[in-house]
């Protein structure tokens, strides 16, 4: 489904990606480690569509077509879904009425039926209605707007989502919530990328399904099955790093 | 513009103006010749205007019509389908409608009234042509003409004062509270009519109304420089809200001259939203406020294209604890140029004065200016101000893309965020063309 070949990527003149090829099929669910400042999230948001990181050699594939030329809601409608790592606030755009609007545009949802769907949502996340009339993460805490990230998953069912660090900064009942989630999106079908530092958001996966993904300065240096996760909980990067380099 | 006018052939024309007004309005004396001691004022009074300089100004008196406008409006049936419509739903024909009961449509030849109105004429609601105020009330017109203004202060007071002509009187008997809001709509085409209005608004003791004036369809005028005047008079506790929608077509020069003298515990609420600005629309109103009374002035402004606007608003302070904000959201587009310069004068003790002015810059070629004022002649007065200028941030786009909006739509959706907060006393009726309006603006802006 989603193949992103020999990827380079730069920031502000600054290569980040340095030669990153992926593959994700349908229903599968990947696993993206790597230390602060490899690139993970640079990878996210490229495949999302960020203008500010520029493809400068390589490029994306999703269902065959190549959309590394697209805008970001072209690849959304698409069924590409990211969960940011650091949702932004938006000023002024109240929860609901923005959902509402992309249920409506993007799945033909009718703006009532669109209301419901959100309010139901929304309870099995714990927001409340009131709280769905406040501004789009606006003086939202950090696990507050990772919940809102699965929240807008939940409500998509992407084909392919992103979740960029979802279980950082959130307390050990949120995170229970959210890798439940996860894991319902998956089993629907919904084939994931995730990004994290951690293995307990992965709760009771089975780590033989899963692939995990090493990155280190811009490329993928290890790949192999959840197992991998564990290992660097335990023993860090360093070991790894030292083998592939060996 | 090819023949030069002079001023003498201006002051001839006006004085052609005047004898037809005063023939055809069947005017009383007195008001002619206020008429008159303006047209001596027009010679000597500066012009002091940014945009339009005095051959301009003496062109525009001379040939006040554009060419090219449609064609005159006999009667409702020739609005356009937008106009007709958008009337239809508030209810000028559905007199049975009851949720939008106060109507008042003036047109060439009079004001229309919907039925809810007459039943509270009754109970001391008087709205009423200025005109013909002028001829059944001398005396309370005669205390409320001018008052707030002089005709001698620069040339647009003097012409609108020598020529002014339809607009609105508006009376509230003493502790009558209006439970709906009051439209007034304004239809007229004929230059002579629609060009310099003069509204005055007296709304006498612990009085509550709102008065919605303009509408949100696009103002249908000939003519290119428009001269409203609004004087408006709050007595102790009275409670008005004055919310002008304004449409203006390109071509329009707008300067709308609002004054209000707010009582003792009054309370005075004007918003102004300027869907269409015209070319451009210069306001500097001006309310005197008394002991605890309250004044807010809230403007929203949307820059667009080459246009020009310049909202000012003096607020004076005089008496003990009285209170006044001064708040304007724009949206400025293309090459417009916005600026906002909102003076609050504290001269009694306790006063407390805001000013707050934000805008949101669509385009590099926009223009925003903002000075605010503050004056204190007191030592114990609370005055503050606070601007911010910005522009939609690329983080806060490309996450509503991310979720499968195109660019306008997520522009849209920030834009009306942006100026939603000024909104919130806007009838449900207007709201839903007033967003339409701001999502063409912004997707014609882009
Ligand atoms: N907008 C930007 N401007 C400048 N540098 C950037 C920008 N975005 C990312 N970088 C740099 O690119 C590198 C990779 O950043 P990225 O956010 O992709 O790391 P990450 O792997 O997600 O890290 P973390 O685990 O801390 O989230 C870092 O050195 C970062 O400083
Ligand atoms: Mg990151």
């Amino acid at each position: 489904m989603l193949k992103v070949e020999n990827l380079h990527v730069s920031v502000e003149g600054k290569p980040i990606l340095k030669g990153l090829t992926l593959a994700v099929n349908s229903g599968e669910f990947h696993v993206i480690m790597g230390p602060n400042g490899s690139g993970k999230s640079t990878l996210a948001l490229t495949i999302a569509g960020h203008p500010k990181y520029s493809v400068e050699g390589g490029r994306i594939l999703f269902d065959d077509e190549d959309i590394t030329a697209l805008g970001p809601h072209e690849r959304a409608r698409r069924g590409i879904m990211l969960a940011f790592q650091h949702p932004p606030e938006v000023e002024g755009v109240r929860i609901i009425e923005f959902l509402q609007q992309v249920l409506v545009e993007t799945k033909g949802v009718d703006p009532v039926e669109a209301y419901d769907m959100i309010i139901k949502k929304a309870e099995e996340l714990w927001f409340k209605e009131e709280d769905l009339h406040r501004h789009l993460n606006v003086g939202f805490s950090g696990g507050e707007r990772k919940r809102l990230e699965i929240l807008q998953a939940l409500l998509i069912e992407p084909k392919l989502l992103i979740l960029d660090e979802p279980d950082s900064g959130v307390d050990v009942d949120s995170l229970s919530v959210i890798s439940r989630k996860i894991e319902e999106l998956h089993q629907r079908g919904t084939a994931v990328l995730l990004i994290t530092h951690y293995g307990r958001i992965l709760g009771h996966l089975d780590r033989e399904k899963l692939r995990a993904h090493v990155m280190k300065d811009g490329r993928i240096v290890k790949t192999g099955s959840g197992e991998l996760v564990d290992r660097i909980e335990n023993e860090g990067f360093g070991r790894i790093f030292e083998e592939v380099e060996g | 513009m090819t023949e030069t006018i002079t001023l003498s052939d201006a002051k001839v024309i006006i004085e052609n103006q005047i004898e037809e007004l005063a023939r055809r309005n069947r005017e009383p004396e007195w008001m002619t010749r206020i008429r008159y001691k303006a047209l001596e004022a027009f010679e000597k009074a500066p012009l002091n205007d940014l945009v339009i300089s005095e051959e301009e100004l003496l062109h525009f008196i001379a040939k006040p019509e554009i060419e090219g406008i449609p064609e005159n409006i006999e009667s409702l049936d020739d609005l356009p389908p937008e106009m007709k419509a958008l009337l239809d739903r508030l209810g000028i024909n559905e007199v049975e409608q009851k949720y939008i009961a106060g109507l008042a449509v003036q047109t060439d030849t009079g004001v229309i009234y919907n039925e809810f109105l007459k039943e509270w004429e009754k109970k001391g609601l008087m709205v009423l042509p200025t005109e013909e105020a002028v001829r059944k009330y001398p005396d309370i017109v005669k205390q409320h003409f001018l008052k707030l203004f002089r005709a001698d202060e620069n040339k647009l007071t003097a012409y609108h004062t020598a020529v002014w002509n339809g607009g609105i009187f508006l009376y509230v008997k003493e502790g009558l509270k209006v439970p709906f809001p009051l439209h007034l709509f304004f239809l007229i085409q004929e230059s002579a009519l629609a060009q310099a209005p003069h509204i005055i608004m007296i709304a006498e003791k612990n009085t509550e109304f709102h008065l919605i004036e303009g509408c949100t369809a696009p103002i249908l005028v000939k003519h290119s420089l428009h001269l409203d005047m609004t004087e408006a008079y709050l007595h102790d506790g009275a409670k008005v809200q004055l919310t002008v929608l304004q449409n203006w077509p390109e071509y329009v020069h707008t300067r709308p001259m609002t004054r209000a003298k707010i009582g003792k515990g009054a309370r005075f609420i004007n918003t102004t939203v300027g869907l269409g600005t015209g070319r451009s629309n210069i306001a500097n109103p001006k309310y005197w406020v008394d002991e605890n009374g309250y004044v807010e002035l809230n403007g929203i402004i949307l820059g667009q294209k080459d246009w020009f606007v310049d909202l000012g608003g003096e607020m004076y302070l005089q008496g003990e604890r009285a209170a006044g904000i001064n708040a304007s959201k724009a949206v400025i587009m293309d090459e417009s140029t916005v600026i906002t310069r909102g003076v609050i004068r504290a001269e009694a003790p306790k006063t407390k004065g805001h000013i707050s002015c934000d805008a949101l810059l669509m385009s590099d070629r926009a223009v925003m200016e903002t000075y605010p004022g503050l004056v204190s002649k007191v030592d114990d007065a609370e005055l503050s101000h606070e601007a911010a200028i910005g522009k939609i941030r690329d983080e806060e786009l490309f996450y509503l893309m991310s979720r499968g909006l195109d660019e306008e739509k997520a522009t849209q959706l920030i834009v009306k965020g942006f100026l939603e907060p000024m909104l919130r006393d806007i009838p449900m009726e207007f709201l839903v063309e007033i967003r339409k309006i701001i999502e063409l603006a912004v997707s014609g802006g882009m």
